[in-house]
């Protein structure tokens, strides 16, 4: 599943790099997240709980913030997996200054397995849309909210 | 009613007997059992459709409170041993992954506990370390060198190769004025019952003895499998199945590797574990039909006749192939030709692996690919000719006096009038109105079809068509199988009521009404004084390897054993009459509950004295007479022979006929279906409950069209399964399945006692057909190809794009 998209936040380039990839804030934006614990630098252990049309589950995972180009561009490398299923992705997040604002713009790749994908499939591209929906408007109030 | 003409119950439309029970919700079904100190399983799957299993930690699962045991994939190889599989290199299929999964939805482990909440609980902290493989969901890729392999032991993912000439079909193509040629791809879909797979099991470890209830339908083929897979005796391995069964369709049979994996996990805990299958594991990992891709060609004179037939067919499997496949490449065998007479044919076949799920029969097994292919090529034929597809059948109809015929392949058709059949069926739509107002709205740019299939059904199981899988030299160095055997003892009790005991286990046939109404004409008693039993335990059940309830054999072989068990009976009550009469047998006959002299009917004595004689008054008895009221019979039908050395065989044993004439019409925008006429005829020979043949025949139709136009087990390129719910495997529903005129010939069978046949899967190996035929007709002015199926507006919608951008270009170019 393709996944892109644009947002944009009323703050600087390097003010948005910072809240996007620092744990404390990321732990707080996810959907589901429950728990986010650095590994090593710009590697985390994550555990969300999500749930998609009838499967609800708890997914373990592990992502990483890599090739990071502060305050321009990185990768977000992640796959987490539970008892209903997994799920793989890789996006790259690239920010751009406009005014006294940052657009964020993302492109990637998701990939779904295990029953989430067969219960859930024709609704999963709405739910991901939702769900980083969500995520960026979270972002936006730790913005605000850590100035 | 001593001199009125006798009452016949056959062939009336007497109300089932089950259905009150099932109505008030009173049936009693596999998961209705409750026994002492039951624990309940819950079975973990793999996410992934192909891996090594690197490690299992099941450890915090053990942990959680209320869990009893988990069963891993380890315990499973130390316990059990691959189940037996009727191909050169078997593929180690245990109950449960080992070190690799090939499918999503594959038993990973199994946990036991108090209750399945805590059992599903504890699966989320059972952790599974896998390194993923590359994958192949392509039946062509897999079969090419190169392709990833799903089991190392064989080396490739060929399962089973087979080449087969019948005839000489090599001249008959030289002496073709015509060759038609296409490529069809049959889908991967199921039958849905509405109960699911469920299993209860307990191992006592002093008899060592398995003791498994359970809703399997048949045949015991699988009972002998599973123990031998165990490493038990058979008279060890003991299975009882309930009265009710939600629904068979074939993929029931497809339970046992889970009738193996509770038992397993019944013996590592020491637990009654109870199991019972959830919608989403059935859509993802029970049984389907296979999918096929087909290449076909047929050579044809110039008047329409065909010649002969190419049929190089490759079947999936999925990851593992189990009993009875490879059937689904040879249950075909005796019926290959169809409703035709065609005495060349030219076989090729392969069944492969993927990473798909697995395989069963399918309601039809088989024969609805079979015929997908072989009657839209008729009718690609027929365009080809410019012949009506309705005259090109009529040229290549087996005739009505060719009865019984034996087919190139070796079938032997018992009986059929196909000419009258389908004429009925070509009447009942008013094809000709239909031809002149669907020439009427092509000119008005509306796109009518008429589309029809002419099939053979076939019935009864002859066992040993599955040796055809090996070739003759190597089926010479095993063992010949033959055999379609049933049983059923019938009793009479001391006040003259009668009890038949059967093994079909019915799983909604009606069976014990059908079997009523048999007994009630041969002793002229009401059907209500007959009560039968005909669940499977197989510690007090007579049954042989082909005993069950598949493959449409009741009608057949079923009906003959209660005819020849009742009969029997029959003559021993019309002996004891006798003798109490003091005349010999042959002088009495049995009339309204009486036994009379025929030459002086006022001499009479009642049955229910002769049955309280055999058991009250031993001594009274002929000399020699077993005591008591009883006769018991297991037979096979005749026809049931091995597979000679060139490869044939009557692989059935009794032949349906079944046809549709469809006229429909494609929404030009949407795309969706609107029925104008549909008519199925039928010939099920001897008709022995119209109220039943009607419902079997209107759920195979609506099987059919669910199959053609709606279900599929779909899967996307990395192996994921699309469809593990009802809002994405689509079924018909009311709503979907239009009125429908059915009709019937009825040319008894020679083979059967009462002259019947089998009648519920028929329509399911037609409807594909005549669907994509009148879809194919419809948009035959765009030139659109109809080769594959389910048929979806969306599918539909996008080859009349297709079509119609080709044309313009084409238009352009001009």
């Amino acid at each position: 599943m393709r996944l892109e998209g644009k947002y944009k936040f009323d703050a600087s380039q390097e003010r948005v790099w910072e809240v996007l990839t620092n744990p404390r804030h990321l732990e707080k934006a996810i959907p589901g997240c429950e728990r986010l614990q650095e590994s090593e630098p710009n590697k985390y252990d994550a555990l969300l709980k999500v749930g998609i049309a009838a499967v609800k589950g708890t997914f373990t995972g592990k992502f990483e913030v890599a090739d990071p180009d502060p305050p321009q561009q990185y990768r977000l490398v992640g796959e987490g997996s539970g008892s209903s299923g997994f799920v793989k992705g890789e996006a790259t997040i690239h920010l751009t200054a406009a005014n006294e604002q940052t657009l964020v713009d993302y492109h990637g790749e998701m990939q779904i397995g295990g029953l989430i994908a067969g219960v859930g499939q024709r609704m999963l591209g709405g739910i991901a849309k939702m769900m980083l929906n969500q995520f960026f408007k979270r972002m936006g109030n730790e913005l605000k909210s850590s100035k | 009613m001593s001199d009125r003409e006798k009452e016949r119950w056959v062939g009336k439309r007497y109300k089932r007997k089950e259905d009150l029970r099932l109505l008030v919700g009173r049936g009693k079904f596999v998961d209705d059992i409750k026994l002492p100190n039951t624990k309940h399983a819950a079975i973990i799957r793999s996410p992934y459709p192909h891996a090594w299993i690197k490690a299992i930690d099941t450890s915090e699962a053990e942990k959680l409170p209320g869990v009893r045991g988990v069963l891993t994939g380890r315990d499973v190889a130390e316990m059990s041993s691959p189940f037996a599989v009727g191909v050169p290199i078997p593929p180690k299929y245990y109950s449960c992954a080992v070190d690799k999964v090939r499918f999503v939805g594959e038993p990973v482990a199994v946990v036991v506990a108090d209750t399945r909440y805590i059992a599903e609980d504890a699966l989320d902290l059972i952790k599974v370390d896998y390194e993923l493989l590359p994958v192949v969901m392509d039946i062509e890729e897999a079969a090419e060198p190169g392709s990833p392999v799903l089991h190392e032991n064989i080396g490739s993912n060929i399962y089973s190769h087979r080449v087969m000439k019948y005839g000489d079909p090599d001249r008959a193509f030289k002496e073709a004025d015509l060759v038609v040629r296409g490529k069809f791809h049959f889908p991967k879909y199921g039958s849905t019952p509405i109960e699911t797979y469920a299993v209860i099991a307990s191992y006592n470890p002093f008899s060592e003895e398995f003791v498994v209830y359970n809703n399997y339908q048949g045949p015991f083929v699988n009972h002998s499998i599973v123990a031998l897979a165990l490493g038990v005796p058979e008279n060890k391995m003991r299975w009882i199945v309930p009265a009710d069964i939600g629904g068979g369709f074939g993929t029931k049979t497809g339970m046992y590797p889970y009738i193996a994996l509770i038992s397993l996990a019944a013996k590592k805990t020491g637990m009654t574990v109870k199991w019972i299958e959830d919608r989403r594991e059935h859509l993802l990992a029970s049984a389907s039909g296979t999918d096929r891709v087909t290449y076909m060609e047929a050579a044809l004179k110039k008047d329409g006749a065909i010649l002969a037939l190419k049929d190089k067919a490759m079947d999936n499997t999925g990851g593992y192939i189990r009993p009875p496949e490879p059937g689904c490449a040879y249950r075909s065998t005796g019926n290959h030709t169809g409703a035709y007479n065609i005495a060349n044919l030219d076989r090729e076949i392969m069944v492969v692996a993927t990473n798909k799920s697995l395989t069963a029969p399918n309601r039809g097994y088989t024969c609805q690919e079979l015929y997908f292919s072989v009657e839209r090529l008729v009718d690609m034929a027929a365009a080809a000719l410019d012949m009506d597809p309705a005259e090109i059948r009529f040229k290549n109809f087996i005739q009505a006096d060719q009865f019984p015929f034996t087919t190139a392949t070796g079938g032997i058709y018992d009986s059929g009038n196909y000419q009258k059949a389908f004429q009925m069926a070509l009447d009942t739509i008013d094809y000709k109105k239909w031809r002149a107002e669907q020439l009427k709205a092509r000119e008005q740019g509306r796109y009518i079809g008429i589309g029809m299939a002419t099939i053979v059904d076939p019935s009864v199981t002859n066992i040993s068509y599955v040796t055809v899988a090996l070739p003759p030299e190597l089926r010479a160095r095993s063992h010949p199988k033959s055999g379609s055997g049933e049983s059923v003892t019938i009793k009479m009790d001391p006040l003259g009521k009668v009890h038949v005991i059967a093994c079909t286990n019915p799983q909604g046939q009606g069976h014990d009404t059908v079997i009523s109404q048999i007994v009630a004409d041969e002793l002229d008693i009401h059907p209500e004084d007959v009560t039968i039993s005909d669940i499977v335990d197989t510690h007090d059940r007579i049954y042989t390897i082909t005993t069950g309830s598949y493959s449409s054999r009741f009608a057949s072989v079923g009906v003959n054993a209660v005819v020849d068990a009742t009969r029997k009976l029959k003559q021993k009550i019309l002996q004891i009459g006798a003798k109490l009469l003091a005349v010999d047998p042959g002088e009495v006959e049995l009339k309204g509950g009486k036994i009379r002299v025929k030459a002086s009917p006022e001499r009479t004595i009642a049955v229910k004295h002769v049955a309280g004689t055999a058991h009250w008054n031993q001594s009274a008895l002929p000399e020699g007479m077993d005591a008591g009221l009883f006769a018991s019979t297991l037979l096979s039908m005749p026809t049931s022979q091995p597979p000679d050395e060139q490869d044939r065989v009557d692989s059935s044993n009794t032949y349906g006929f079944c046809c549709e004439a469809i006229v429909l019409e494609i929404d030009p925008d949407t795309c969706e279906i609107k029925f104008h006429k549909w008519a199925s005829v039928h010939d099920s020979g001897v008709i022995l409950n119209p109220m039943i043949v009607e419902g079997q025949v209107m759920g195979s139709i609506a099987h059919g069209l669910g199959g053609s136009l709606l279900e599929e087990f779909a899967y996307d390129e990395n192996g994921q399964c699309l469809t593990a719910s009802f809002q994405d495997y689509l079924c018909p529903t009311a709503m979907d399945v239009p009125d429908i005129d059915i009709g019937h010939v009825q040319t008894p069978s020679p083979y059967t006692a009462l002259g019947s046949k089998g009648a519920g899967e028929a329509s399911c190996e037609s409807v594909p057909a005549a669907l994509g035929n009148a879809i194919a007709d419809a948009l035959a002015p765009l030139g659109v190809t109809i080769n594959e199926l389910p048929l979806t507006p969306n599918k539909i919608w996008h080859l009349v794009q297709e079509a119609k951008a080709k044309k313009e270009q084409a238009g352009h170019e001009a």
